[in-house]
C-alpha cells in the first residue's frame, strides 16, 4: 500500500516536471512616442490532444475546455478590445495585428459539424456558454451578427479533416469591455494573477489605457505528419499606457494644475514672468516604474514557468541600450541582453517582489518606429438620418511593393448598402483595384450584410472605397433604451495577403475603428396615439363610404312621411310590420 | 385645331418637358428617386438598380432585403445601358411609359363609359372634358412628372392599369386580361380591379353585339384567362430566377410589411409603433379593410363599373401598405373623367386644400425630422394623415356625387332637391 502511494507521488512529480515546459508567459515592454508604453502580455499553455479528449486538464482551464468540447470547437479566437491603435504615431501593431480585435467583442471559431445548420446551432451553444464564462453579452451574437468569412480568416492550427470545419465569425461592437471581463480572463491562467507577470494586470489601469485588447486563441498544433498533437491556448493582453496618466495616484485621479514653483518654465517665452509660465518641453523620456504604472507590484515569477533557458526570461523591455534601468528586488534575478542590447530580459525571482525603475533621462537616440504595411481609416459621409455613404481610405506607404489584401465588412441589417454604388479608386492609376468580390446581402431581421473584397493597392498609393447605404427605420421595440445615441457598426477587418507574409500562420491584420450610425427614430411615447389617430382616419374613410353604400337616398320632404330616421323610426317601422303580419294571420 | 393635331402637340410637349428635365438637371432623377413620397421600397429605382446589379453579377436579388420588385423587370432593364453612366435610354423609356398611359387614358375618355354605360345614362352626360384635356391633366400633373423623373416602377403599374381600363371599356378581352395580369403581377393589389373591370368589359361587349353573352360563362372564361396569364408570368419569373424565392421577397413584403421606410400611407408608422403581439392581427385587419371596398362598390354601383374602378384606385392610393404619389396621380387623373359629377360634390375646397397643404408641408416636415432634427417622426406622420384624409374626402365625396347622379336618373323629380340618406 505504502509503495503504491510512493508510486503515485512519483508519477505526480514526473508529471510536474514534464509539464513545467507546457506553460510559458512573457511580458514585453516597449516605449512608444509621446510618453506612452506598450505592454504586451503573453501566456501560453499546452495540453496534449489525448489528455484533452480524456478531459485530463492540467494547465488548460477545465471550464473553458469543456465548453470547447461540448460545442465541437476545434479552433477559437476571442477578442475584447477598447480604444484605437494610433498607427500614425505608434507604428506597426503588436503581433502584426493577429492578436487584436475590433472595438467591443469579436469572436471567430472553426466548428466541426456535418451541415451548416448543425454548425450554427453549435455556434449558438458556444457563444451562450462563453457569455456566461466571460460575463460578456456574447449571447447577443445571433444570426444577424454572424457571418461566414471566405477569404479573411484561415485556420492557425493544424486540422486533420478541414472539410467538416465551419468558420463562423461574430462581432459585438457595442459591447463595453470592462473589469468583469478581466477577472474571468485571469482565472483561466494557471497562476490566476497571484504571481508572475499577470500580477500586474489591474482593471483600473488596463481599462484606462489608450488602447487595450485581450485575446484568447485556442488552436491544435501538430508536430509533422502523424505526429502528436497538442492543444495550445494563448492568452494575450496588449495595452498602450499613457505614462503620465497612469502615474496619477489612485486616490487623486483628477489632473490638477501644479503650483507654479514646481513647474519648469520655458523662460524663452516673451510672456514668462512670476505668474505666467509656459511648461518647458524637455523631450526627455519620463521616469516610471512598474508598480507606479500598473498600480500594483510584480509579485515575482509564476512557479510553473521554466526555470532555465530562454523561456525563463519572462519580463523583457525593448529600449535603446543607453536607457538606464534599475532593478529593485530582494530576490534572485538574472538579466540577459540580446539584439545588440536593445532587448533586456529578466528572469524573475520566485516569491519576492520585482520592480523596474527607469529614471527621467535625456535620450540621444530616438525610438525606432516600424512602419505599418498599410494604414486604414473608415468613416460615414453625408448628413441626415435617411441615407449616407461609407468611405474607407487605405494607404500603402511602401515605395516599392504593391500590397494585396482582403477587406471584410460585416454590417448590421438595418444599414442597407447599395453595391451598385461601390467605387474603388486608386489615386495613382485608373485601374480598378478590386480583384474579387464576395457579397451576401442582408435580409431584414434575419442576417446582416457580409462583404469581402480582394484588392490590390499599388506602391505609394491611396485607395478610396465608397458605397452608399440607406438606413432602415425599426419597430419601436427594436430600439435600445438610448436610441438616439445611434447603433455601432463593426470595424472592417483587413488581412494582408502579399507580399508581406508572417513567419507563422497567424497572418497580418489591421482593423479600422467602429462606426456610429444614427438611425431615424419614431416617437417612443406615441403607440396609443398613433393607433388611435390612424384608426380614426381609416374609420372616417370606411364609415363615409359604407354609409353611402348601404343607405338609399330619399327626398327631405319624404322623410317624415316614411317615419324613418333615427331609432324611433326604425322601431315604429318594425311595429308596423309586425302589426301587418299579425293582422294577416 | 383638329383633334389629332392637338394630341400630337400635347404628347410632343409632354415628352419635351420630361426629356428637358432629365437632361437639363442630371441630378434631379436621383434626388427625386430618393424622396420617400415618390419612391417606396417596392417601386424605388435605386433598389431596382441594386437588384439589376446583383442579377447581372449572378447573386440572387431576392436573397436580400433590398430588392422587392417583380423579376421580369430585371431582364427588361438589363437590356438598357447602365443608367448610372448612360441615363438617356432609361429617360426615354419612362417618358414613353407616361405617353402610353396618357394614350390609354384618352381612349378611356373617348369610350364615354364614364357617363353612358349599357345600363345607365347620366342626366348630365353632356358635361364632359375632351380626351385631350384629360390626357393633359395626367401628363402635366406635377405628381406624374415627379414619378416619371424619379423613374419609379409604379409608372409601369399605372400604365398597365390604365391600359386594362381602356381595353375593358373598348371590349377588347384579350388585351384587357393581359394588361391586368401584368398590373397584378407587378403590384398585386390591382387584382382587386378585376371584378369591376370585368363588368365594364361585359357591358362594352354586350352593347357592341346584339345578343349579350352569358354572364356566367363570360366571367368564368375571363377569370380562367386571368389566372392562366398570372400563373404564366409567375412561372416565367421562377424560370428566370431559378427559384420561387421571389414570391416571399415581392408579394410577401407587400403583405407583411417588414420594411418600415416612411411613405405617404397610413401603414408604416402604425406598424412601427404597433405592439409585437398584435402585429399579425392588424396586418390581417388592414388587408381585409383594403379588400372590403371592392365587393361593396361593385354591387352597389353595378351600373357604373368604370366609376367603381376609379374609386378603387383612390382606395389603393390611401390604404395600401406602400402608397406613393404615383398612386395618387393615377386616381387624380381618372377623376376628371367624371366631370359631370363635379357640380354635385360638396367638399371640393376642403379636399383640394388639404391635398395642397399636405403636398407642400410633407417635404418640409420630413426635412425637419430627418435632416434638421428640429422635428420628430410625428411631424411627417401628421402630414400623411392629412394627405390620406384629403384623398378619402375626394373618394367619399365623388361616391356621394355618383350616387346622387344615379338618383337623378331613377327619380328625376328629386333633381336639385334636398335629399337625405336613410
Amino acid at each position: 500500500m505504502l509503495s503504491f502511494l510512493h508510486f503515485l507521488l512519483l508519477i505526480a512529480l514526473v508529471a510536474c516536471a514534464s509539464a513545467s515546459s507546457d506553460y510559458h508567459e512573457r511580458l514585453l515592454l516597449r516605449p512608444l512616442p509621446q510618453s506612452t508604453l506598450l505592454a504586451s502580455f503573453n501566456f501560453r499553455s499546452m495540453e496534449s490532444s489525448v489528455a484533452f479528449a480524456q478531459q485530463n486538464f492540467r494547465y488548460f482551464p477545465r471550464s473553458f475546455g469543456q465548453i470547447l468540447q461540448h460545442a465541437h470547437t476545434k479552433e477559437l479566437h476571442v477578442r475584447f478590445s477598447v480604444g484605437r491603435w494610433d498607427a500614425d504615431n505608434w507604428g506597426q501593431r503588436p503581433w502584426h495585428g493577429a492578436r487584436e480585435g475590433g472595438t467591443g467583442v469579436e469572436l471567430w471559431a472553426w466548428i466541426e459539424a456535418q451541415s451548416e445548420e448543425e454548425a450554427f446551432s453549435r455556434w449558438l451553444t458556444l457563444v451562450n456558454s462563453l457569455s456566461g464564462l466571460f460575463c460578456a453579452s456574447l449571447n447577443f451574437i445571433d444570426a444577424t451578427k454572424t457571418i461566414r468569412p471566405v477569404m479573411s480568416f484561415v485556420p492557425e492550427g493544424d486540422h486533420a479533416n478541414s472539410t467538416s470545419l465551419h468558420l463562423l465569425h461574430g462581432t459585438l461592437p457595442h459591447e463595453v469591455v470592462c473589469t468583469e471581463n478581466l477577472t474571468p480572463f485571469l482565472k483561466l491562467l494557471p497562476c490566476k494573477g497571484k504571481a508572475g507577470i499577470s500580477s500586474l494586470l489591474d482593471g483600473h489601469k488596463l481599462f484606462d489605457a489608450s488602447f487595450q485588447t485581450m485575446a484568447i486563441d485556442v488552436r491544435p498544433v501538430c508536430e509533422g505528419a502523424g505526429g502528436s498533437c497538442v492543444l495550445e491556448m494563448e492568452q494575450t493582453v496588449d495595452m498602450v499606457l499613457d505614462i503620465a496618466r497612469s502615474k496619477r495616484p489612485r486616490d487623486d485621479p483628477i489632473p490638477r494644475a501644479r503650483p507654479i514653483e514646481e513647474i519648469e518654465c520655458d523662460t524663452g517665452k516673451g510672456y514668462n514672468s512670476g505668474d505666467t509660465c509656459y511648461p518647458l518641453d524637455k523631450h526627455a523620456e519620463p521616469a516610471w516604474n512598474l508598480t507606479e504604472l500598473f498600480g500594483r507590484p510584480l509579485k515575482g515569477a509564476c512557479p510553473l514557468t521554466e526555470e532555465t533557458g530562454d523561456d525563463a526570461n519572462t519580463l523583457c523591455i525593448n529600449t535603446p541600450p543607453e536607457r538606464t534601468i534599475q532593478v529593485n528586488t530582494t530576490g534572485k534575478y538574472a538579466e540577459t541582453r540580446s539584439a545588440s542590447d536593445t532587448l533586456r530580459c529578466y528572469k524573475l525571482p520566485i516569491g519576492a517582489e520585482f520592480d523596474l525603475v527607469l529614471p527621467e533621462q535625456q535620450m540621444t537616440t530616438g525610438l525606432v518606429r516600424a512602419e505599418p504595411q498599410l494604414y486604414a481609416a473608415r468613416s460615414i459621409n453625408g448628413h441626415g438620418q435617411e441615407r449616407g455613404s461609407v468611405q474607407a481610405v487605405i494607404k500603402n506607404p511602401s515605395e516599392t511593393d504593391a500590397v494585396e489584401f482582403v477587406y471584410l465588412e460585416s454590417l448590421p441589417w438595418f444599414m442597407k448598402p447599395y453595391l451598385h454604388t461601390l467605387r474603388a479608386r486608386v489615386d495613382t492609376s485608373s485601374e480598378n483595384p478590386v480583384r474579387e468580390t464576395y457579397y451576401r446581402p442582408a435580409v431584414d431581421r434575419r442576417r446582416g450584410t457580409h462583404l469581402e473584397l480582394r484588392m490590390v493597392i499599388p506602391a505609394g498609393s491611396t485607395l478610396t472605397l465608397t458605397y452608399d447605404f440607406e438606413k432602415a427605420i425599426l419597430r419601436y421595440t427594436e430600439y435600445p433604451p438610448d436610441a438616439n445615441r445611434g447603433f455601432d457598426v463593426a470595424p472592417a477587418v483587413i488581412r494582408l495577403l502579399a507580399p508581406y507574409q508572417s513567419v507563422d500562420k497567424k497572418g497580418i491584420y489591421l482593423r479600422t475603428t467602429s462606426l456610429l450610425l444614427p438611425l431615424p427614430t419614431p416617437d417612443f411615447s406615441m403607440p396609443y396615439n398613433v393607433i388611435i389617430l390612424t384608426s380614426t382616419v381609416m374609420a372616417l374613410g370606411f364609415g363615409n363610404i359604407f354609409n353611402l353604400l348601404v343607405r338609399r337616398f330619399v327626398g327631405v320632404d319624404e322623410v317624415p312621411a316614411l317615419g324613418a330616421g333615427g331609432l324611433k323610426g326604425v322601431i315604429m317601422g318594425k311595429i308596423e310590420r309586425l302589426k301587418a303580419k299579425l293582422g294577416r294571420a | 385645331m383638329p383633334l389629332d393635331q392637338q394630341k400630337a402637340l400635347l404628347f410632343g410637349s409632354a415628352a419635351a418637358v420630361r426629356l428637358l428635365l432629365f437632361t437639363a438637371f442630371p441630378s434631379l432623377p436621383n434626388r427625386l428617386a430618393g424622396r420617400v413620397e415618390v419612391s417606396t421600397p417596392v417601386t424605388s429605382f435605386k433598389r431596382l438598380q441594386e437588384g439589376l446589379f446583383l442579377y447581372t453579377h449572378n447573386v440572387s436579388p431576392y436573397d436580400g432585403g433590398v430588392y422587392h420588385q417583380a423579376p421580369l423587370l430585371l431582364p427588361l432593364f438589363s437590356l438598357l445601358p447602365n443608367p448610372s453612366y448612360y441615363p438617356f435610354a432609361t429617360s426615354v423609356l419612362f417618358t414613353m411609359v407616361d405617353l402610353l398611359s396618357a394614350l390609354a387614358l384618352a381612349q378611356i375618355a373617348e369610350s364615354g363609359q364614364s357617363v353612358v354605360t349599357r345600363l345607365f345614362k347620366s342626366s348630365r352626360k353632356d358635361l364632359r372634358w375632351s380626351s385631350v384635356a384629360i390626357a393633359a391633366g395626367f401628363l402635366f400633373n406635377p405628381f406624374t412628372v415627379a414619378t416619371c423623373i424619379a423613374r419609379s416602377t409604379s409608372a409601369l403599374t399605372n400604365l398597365f392599369i390604365l391600359t386594362a381600363m381602356a381595353k375593358a371599356s373598348q371590349g377588347a378581352s384579350f388585351t384587357f386580361v393581359l394588361a391586368l395580369s401584368f398590373a397584378s403581377y407587378l403590384a398585386m393589389h390591382p387584382l382587386l380591379l378585376f371584378p369591376p373591370l370585368l363588368v365594364l368589359l361585359y357591358d362594352a361587349r354586350a352593347s357592341k353585339t346584339k345578343s349579350a353573352p352569358s354572364p356566367f360563362l363570360f366571367s368564368v372564361v375571363h377569370t380562367l384567362g386571368l389566372a392562366a396569364a398570372v400563373c404564366a408570368l409567375l412561372f416565367v419569373s421562377a424560370l428566370l430566377t431559378g427559384s420561387w424565392d421571389f414570391l416571399a421577397a415581392t408579394y410577401g413584403v407587400r403583405l407583411l410589411l417588414p420594411d418600415l421606410t416612411p411613405n405617404v400611407g397610413l401603414w408604416w408608422y402604425f406598424f412601427t409603433e404597433m405592439f409585437d403581439s398584435f402585429r399579425e392581427f392588424f396586418l390581417g385587419v388592414f388587408w381585409l379593410h383594403v379588400a372590403s371596398y371592392m365587393p361593396g362598390l361593385t354591387i352597389r354601383l353595378r351600373k357604373q363599373p368604370l366609376f367603381v374602378a376609379t374609386t378603387l384606385t383612390g382606395i389603393f392610393a390611401i390604404f395600401t401598405p406602400y402608397p406613393s404619389i404615383a398612386d395618387a396621380t393615377l386616381y387624380l387623373s381618372l377623376v376628371p373623367l367624371f366631370r359631370h359629377l363635379f357640380p354635385l360634390m360638396r367638399y371640393t375646397f376642403l379636399a383640394s386644400a388639404s391635398i395642397l397643404y399636405a403636398s407642400f408641408l410633407g417635404p418640409a416636415f420630413y426635412h425637419l425630422w430627418i435632416y434638421a432634427g428640429s422635428g420628430n417622426a410625428n411631424f411627417f406622420y401628421a402630414i400623411t394623415l392629412v394627405w390620406s384624409l384629403g384623398l378619402s374626402i375626394i373618394v367619399g365625396d365623388s361616391l356621394y356625387a355618383a350616387l346622387r347622379d344615379e338618383l337623378d336618373v331613377e327619380r328625376p323629380e328629386l333633381r336639385g332637391e334636398e335629399v337625405k340618406r336613410i
